[in-house]
């Protein structure tokens, strides 16, 4: 699902191009302009909360601002919470995304279908729910107190929450990754001599990758906005989002803003990176 | 050598037939769309598990089943399968895809220089020697397979002849111990067809490979194979040197599958047709048993049929040659250089297909001699040779 990137192609005007040489030539330009015309609409409607931020931001907000002391510190433990979450997702995500479009596992669409159900559980909810699955009055509250560690407003809540938000999106981005690779390269390598792990560096993660990488891209996106599930378990330490959130109940909007520009610089270059490098692979593979 | 004997499931039948290739040996495996034989070559190859069989390849026992089980992964088995569809990798270029199987023998991975793949710090002087021997023979190959201006190319640039052939550089690249081809050259224009076929008999002579090649035109088989065996829903119904098959198919139904298209009742066999003048037998080859002697005269005795192939048909009376037939003509049209003329039998109601070089409008009478026509029971195995069919009256 993650793997498309959302580029919107204007439609083909006239209905079918071949069947439409009886349409008059300005008739047909009048079309393909009227198509243009909406489908750029629709782009800048998708795009207005980034032109509202950027036009509504002073430099003074920004400094005023940022200048607090500790005013970075949201940023770097977003920052590293969310390298942490990615490293979890990519470790356990990896192998269930590659279990779900290969593994052959028994009852396909029950297994897809609980990925899809923790989709489609609100942030809000993940949140509650976490709290009776692993706040401190639980057994795995237990056993964590018991290696002295908590899953409430601590950095390891902070980064389960945000797993929990983020992994859908990149189990099942990575699934599609996976289920785009022919399985019959992987089994002509196979035959030209490749065991399945070779195989599987060779040719699999090399052909899944542009979609890997756009399903990470998305997935830390996730991460760092991540705000419903975290508000409820990890209002300690204040991560971006909350920032926002606390800065806007304190303060007032205007000075909100400069963080939400910040969570942007941040969480951006990943998915953008992401983005131009998986199109370049394309690109290449193309020829 | 390969041997293999096997018995797998297929949806509407099994498949079961028994193969033995010598090295360097070339065996072609004919028959119709869905007899089986992809199956078989997935078997040898590790792809498809059997019901039951037995493969061994160069004394190593690749699959047995039943007590001592056995089941070579496909990577191990050294057996280079080229599938119809070539599977090129669309992520390396063409270079990469031919060295594909070097590069992971040797345990490296990773785009090389343009002077080959970097040699690895434990027997460099080894692997050196091999980079450069595979930089020769891949050189060499991709100039015999007119795709060396390609190398740096990525496969999705390639039309579908290039594909092919860069999937045959690739498997010949591997160096396995067998290697079996399933319709190599589909899609491929004569001329080139032609080079590739004796580009790969003339290595499978050097290399002492057992090959194997799935085909479903004749033709093609017979460029390449040393011997053909004929499959059928599963079922190997014969197997010997091309011509043999051809010219002495075992039953009707080979016969039907080589190309003969008309089964004409043999003329006093107790058919009781007036066709013009009875074959005479004539050339004195005559093997010993003709249908009279071989089936008895019995009831079912006049069903026995002479195969008569479109391209052993010759025009005019040669008893001396083979079966004469009469008949009217009743349709023809061109092909390739020839016409192919439909002609009713007289007396029966068997028509036959002969490719002359001449048209002939319909309605003509005409006669026609099939070429040393094999004949079939009543039960469709192989009789005799039409010329000592009958006793001339």
């Amino acid at each position: 699902m993650a793997a498309s990137p959302v580029i919107v192609t204007p439609p083909v005007p006239g209905r079918g191009g071949p069947g439409g040489a009886a349409v008059p030539r300005g008739l047909r330009y009048a079309n393909r302009s009227l198509a243009l015309a909406g489908t750029g609409a629709i782009w800048i409607a998708l795009l207005g909360p980034v032109i509202a931020l950027l036009t509504h931001l002073s430099w003074h907000a920004i400094t005023t601002s940022l200048s607090a002391p500790g005013a970075f510190d949201p940023l770097v433990l977003s920052a590293e919470s969310g390298a942490v979450t990615l490293g979890v997702l990519v470790l356990l995500g990896t192998p269930l995304a590659w279990a779900l479009a290969r593994g052959g596992l028994p009852f396909p669409r029950v297994w897809e279908a609980g990925v899809l159900a923790s989709l489609l559980l609100p942030p809000l909810v993940i949140g509650l729910l976490l709290v009776f699955m692993i706040g401190p009055y639980t057994p795995i509250g237990h056993l964590l107190s018991g290696l002295h560690l908590s899953a409430t407003d601590t950095f390891l809540a902070l980064v389960i929450a945000q797993v929990y938000e983020s992994a859908p999106y990149y189990v099942l981005g990575a699934q599609a990754a996976f289920s785009s690779v022919d399985p019959r390269l992987e089994q002509q390598a196979a035959l030209l001599g490749d065991p399945p792990r070779r195989a599987f560096r060779r040719v699999t993660v090399p052909l899944a990758a542009p979609g890997l990488a756009m399903a990470l891209a998305i997935a830390w996106a996730r991460a760092m906005g991540a705000f419903g599930a975290v508000v409820i378990i990890a209002y300690h330490p204040t991560g971006l989002p909350l920032q926002i959130w606390t800065t806007l109940q304190e303060t007032g909007l205007p000075s909100a803003l400069p963080y939400a520009l910040v969570l942007l610089v941040v969480a951006l270059p990943l998915p953008i990176a992401a983005y131009i490098w998986s199109a370049r692979a394309r690109g290449r593979r193309r020829g | 050598m390969l041997e293999a004997d096997v018995e797998v499931d297929r949806r509407d039948f099994t498949v079961r037939a028994s193969l033995t290739v010598a090295p360097g040996e070339r065996l072609a495996l004919f028959g119709p769309s869905g007899a089986g034989k992809t199956t078989l070559l997935e078997v040898i190859a590790g792809m498809v598990a059997p019901r039951r069989a037995r493969i061994a390849l160069a004394g190593r026992v690749l699959t047995s089943t039943g007590k001592s089980a056995t089941a070579v992964p496909p990577w191990q088995r050294k057996v280079g399968l080229l599938r119809q569809d070539p599977g090129l990798f669309p992520h390396l270029s063409i270079r990469d895809n031919l060295l594909y199987a070097r590069r992971g023998r040797a345990g490296r991975v990773g785009p090389a220089g343009p002077a080959g793949p970097v040699a690895g710090a434990d027997g460099a002087e080894g692997a050196d020697g091999a980079a450069a021997g595979n930089l020769a023979e891949l050189t060499e190959l991709s100039e015999i397979l007119g795709i060396a201006g390609l190398l740096a190319a990525m496969p999705a640039r390639l039309s579908g002849g290039q594909a092919h052939r860069v999937a045959l550089g690739r498997l010949l690249l591997a160096h396995c111990d067998a290697l079996l081809l399933d319709e190599p050259y589909a899609g491929l224009d004569a001329s080139l067809r032609r080079t590739l076929t004796d580009l790969v008999v003339s290595l499978v002579g050097q290399r002492r490979v057992p090959s194997i090649l799935v085909a479903h035109e004749l033709a093609e088989t017979q460029a390449f194979a040393d011997r053909l065996a004929v499959l059928d829903r599963g079922q190997i119904l014969q197997a010997g040197s091309p011509s043999e098959v051809v010219l002495r198919p075992a039953s009707r139904r080979v016969a039907e599958l080589v190309g003969y298209t008309g089964f004409v009742p043999v003329p006093g066999s107790g058919s009781g047709s007036d066709r013009g003048s009875g074959p005479g037998s004539g050339s004195g080859s005559s093997p010993g048993s003709g249908p009279r002697s071989g089936r008895g005269s019995g009831p079912g005795s006049e069903e026995t049929v002479a195969g008569v192939h479109p391209d052993r048909v010759i025009g005019g009376r040669h008893p001396d040659r083979g079966l004469v037939l009469a008949g009217v003509v009743t349709g023809c049209r061109p092909a390739g250089a020839l016409w192919e003329v439909t002609v009713r039998v007289s007396g029966s109601r068997a028509t036959v297909v002969a490719r002359l070089p001449e048209a002939a409008p319909s309605e003509q009478e005409i006669a026609l001699t099939a070429l040393d026509p094999p004949c079939f029971g009543p039960d469709g195995t192989a009789v005799g040779i039409g010329e000592t069919a009958t006793v001339p009256r």
